[in-house]
């Protein structure tokens, strides 16, 4: 019965709070720019790459600067140019933003891999003590307790901005005329339009924001999540936020749900690898949850739809399904 | 239409290279130096060329793959994932029966990794099919989960014990014949082939096709003549699987002879990327991915002779999709500038 007990607080400690909040803010980034690309009606796939790129030039920039502001604006920036290639060639060149957005993930992998050789003459990853990480809030005052210091210290930037950031895209979508705009032209753009919502400016504009959140998704990666650069070193996390997304059906509460419970079986995995369970396992386990996760939400979902429906409209519902 | 997405094509094609050309100055290396040592690569003696076909087959048949899954509007990114299981189930099935004779050895071990490709992709059809799960998520991950399962499949149980993570050598009876003897290009090319053929009529010509033609086009219109559209795209996303299985398995079969962790490097992305550039037509899937794999294979010589990194020519290729996505000729058409140029043609 002990021995089961310390087995137990093996897996489950007040540790995992912490971890938890650290392997889901990388996803919560992403997750939120997909919010924002989704409630415009565009399914943002290129996060991922643009993750990837920005957390290069973040790696870079800290390195040559020394300066982790210097490195945050260049993230957002290479975000923001990502973001403007999406968004003409979807807009304007009325590309498949699916096709695009991949392109895009292609680039990133390639283009990192070319410019980690080019620049700093290495493969594979990079890590230099010279990278100067984001700033870690360590609170002096809970550093003599151990529970309170894991549970209150020890946050990276991020990791706390994360939270509030949460409430304020949640109050921007659905409490400001900004976002009853945004809903409407996500919703029906042809009625947006002729509201005298101006379509193309709005979209743009919701791609633009969402290629920033996911700089700095990837800036907090690579200087705040950890201190180096890998080649692929997103690993999916980008498509884990477009998961957690469709989770929480483009709500940035419900979205934050979601990276949570990604983060907690990530950071459950990681206890379990103590116990010899091999590590691909552990490594597997966040992706088959998220898959699992999000199968049971939209499982519920239309299960709703279908209580819901009366029999009248149940015709005219039926033929939007499929 | 056809005519029309050819020229696309090559323009694409043409600016892509002038891109990569800048790009190279850029760097300063020369690019005419550097095209034609990746043409040498590509093409110039029998080992470079069966590089090329070595490399043409997966691409062939992943975007095939994609392009069937789209046929039913469904988007299988996991291709990948498929093609990673049918290999170790392909690996698996040359190593455990013993003593068959070649031709079936080989059918067996190719039903088995398309079974396994097949029911893999049915998981997100289901899923997308009944509870409209959005595909592009579910099978992103899924990739993830089925790379990590063979992971540890080679490392445990099938483990062939030799340091490296790789199963043991498949039996002889189940390797597939080599057709240009110093590469590693094999008969696969005409089994891909004849896939491509088979699948293509099947799509156009049969009723299931029709099927799965009508789903893709319009759900309501199926729907109200009486095709059951969720077991349609059930069935679109396992033929899709058992394509993306059998690629695996030709990768298995013919080229490494056993299951190396980590094997593809994106390869089934690159095929799903010529299926978007084709928009899924058929017709322009082989050329395309004959195209990428000249690109691959030739890659590697210039890489070799001129010190361009390989990541160069990735680059290039996806500038290649980008431009590809972008219709530039469509839209050029569309413009206004042209618009009026050639409404000026006709008054005249």
């Amino acid at each position: 019965m002990n021995l089961f007990f310390s087995n137990i607080s093996m897996i489950f400690n007040i540790n995992l709070i912490h971890s938890t909040i650290r392997s889901s803010t990388p996803v919560l980034f992403a997750a939120l720019a997909s919010v924002l690309t989704q409630q415009a009606d565009i399914l943002n796939v290129g996060i991922e790459g643009i993750m990837l790129t920005s957390s290069f030039v973040a790696v870079i920039i800290s390195y040559f600067t020394g300066s982790w502001v210097l490195a945050l604006i260049a993230a957002m920036f290479t975000g923001l140019i990502f973001a403007v290639i999406i968004a003409i060639s979807h807009l304007n060149f009325k590309a498949d933003v699916f096709a695009i957005g991949m392109a895009i993930n292609m680039i990133a992998l390639a283009l990192t891999r070319f410019l980690l050789q080019k620049i700093l003459k290495t493969s594979g990853s990079f890590y230099d003590k010279a990278i100067v990480p984001l700033p870690r809030f360590n609170i002096a005052f809970f550093s003599n307790n151990a529970t309170l210091k894991s549970l209150f210290s020890g946050y990276s930037l991020f990791e706390i901005l994360g939270i509030p950031l949460v409430f304020y895209v949640s109050f921007m979508i659905y409490k400001t005329v900004w976002g009853l705009r945004l809903r409407c032209v996500g919703q029906n753009a042809m009625a947006a339009a002729t509201a005298g919502i101006n379509v193309y400016n709005k979209k743009f504009e919701m791609i633009l924001w969402s290629g920033i959140l996911a700089g700095i998704a990837g800036a907090h990666l690579s200087l705040g999540y950890s201190q180096m650069f890998t080649e692929n070193m997103t690993n999916g996390r980008g498509f884990m936020g477009v998961a957690a997304m469709f989770f929480g059906g483009a709500n940035p509460l419900w979205t934050w749900i979601g990276c949570l419970i990604f983060g907690f079986t990530d950071a459950i995995a990681s206890n379990l690898q103590s116990f010899g369970l091999p590590p691909q396992f552990m490594l597997m386990i966040p992706y088959l949850m998220t898959v699992i996760v999000l199968a049971a939400a939209m499982a519920r979902y239309v299960k709703i739809e279908k209580y819901s429906k009366s029999a009248l409209v149940s015709s005219a519902k039926s033929s939007k399904e499929a | 239409m056809f005519k029309n997405s050819v020229k696309n094509t090559l323009l694409t094609i043409v600016l892509s290279l002038l891109v990569g050309a800048l790009l190279m100055l850029v760097f300063s290396y020369n690019p005419i130096y550097a095209y034609n040592e990746l043409i040498k690569g590509a093409f110039s003696n029998a080992f470079n060329f069966g590089g090329t076909l070595e490399k043409f087959v997966p691409l062939l048949l992943t975007a095939l793959a994609f392009a069937v899954s789209a046929k039913v509007s469904i988007a299988n990114v996991g291709v990948e994932g498929e093609l990673y299981l049918g290999a170790i189930a392909a690996a698996w099935a040359g190593v455990a029966f013993k003593g068959l004779p070649p031709f079936i050895h080989i059918l067996i071990s190719f039903f088995i990794a398309m079974m396994v490709g097949g029911l893999w992709a049915a998981i997100p059809g289901a899923l997308r099919a009944y509870w409209r799960v959005n595909e592009v998520c579910t099978t992103i991950l899924l990739n993830y989960v089925a790379k990590y399962f063979t992971a540890y499949a080679v490392n445990y149980p099938l483990s062939a014990h030799m340091g490296v993570p790789r199963t043991p050598d498949i039996a002889s009876s189940a390797t597939l014949l080599r057709i240009l003897p110093p590469s590693r290009a094999n008969i696969g090319l005409f089994i891909s082939l004849a896939v491509y053929l088979f699948v293509w009529f099947m799509i156009q010509r049969t009723t299931l096709g029709y099927k799965i033609r009508s789903v893709g086009a319009n759900v309501e219109y199926s729907r109200s003549i009486g095709i059951n559209s969720k077991r349609i795209m059930i069935s679109g996303m396992i033929l899709s699987g058992a394509i993306g299985g059998l690629a695996g398995a030709i990768e298995v079969m013919g080229i490494y002879g056993y299951f190396l962790d980590n094997f593809s490097t994106g390869i089934a992305f690159d095929g799903m990327l010529v299926s978007l550039i084709a928009i899924n037509d058929f017709r322009l899937i082989p050329i395309l991915a004959l195209f990428l794999a000249v690109l691959k294979q030739g890659s590697l010589g210039m890489e070799r002779f001129t010190g361009i990194p390989k990541a160069l020519i990735d680059i290039i290729t996806a500038l290649f999709i980008l431009l590809a996505a972008l219709q530039l000729l469509q839209s050029l058409r569309s413009s206004k500038l042209l618009h009026k140029f050639s409404k000026k043609k006709e008054l005249a």
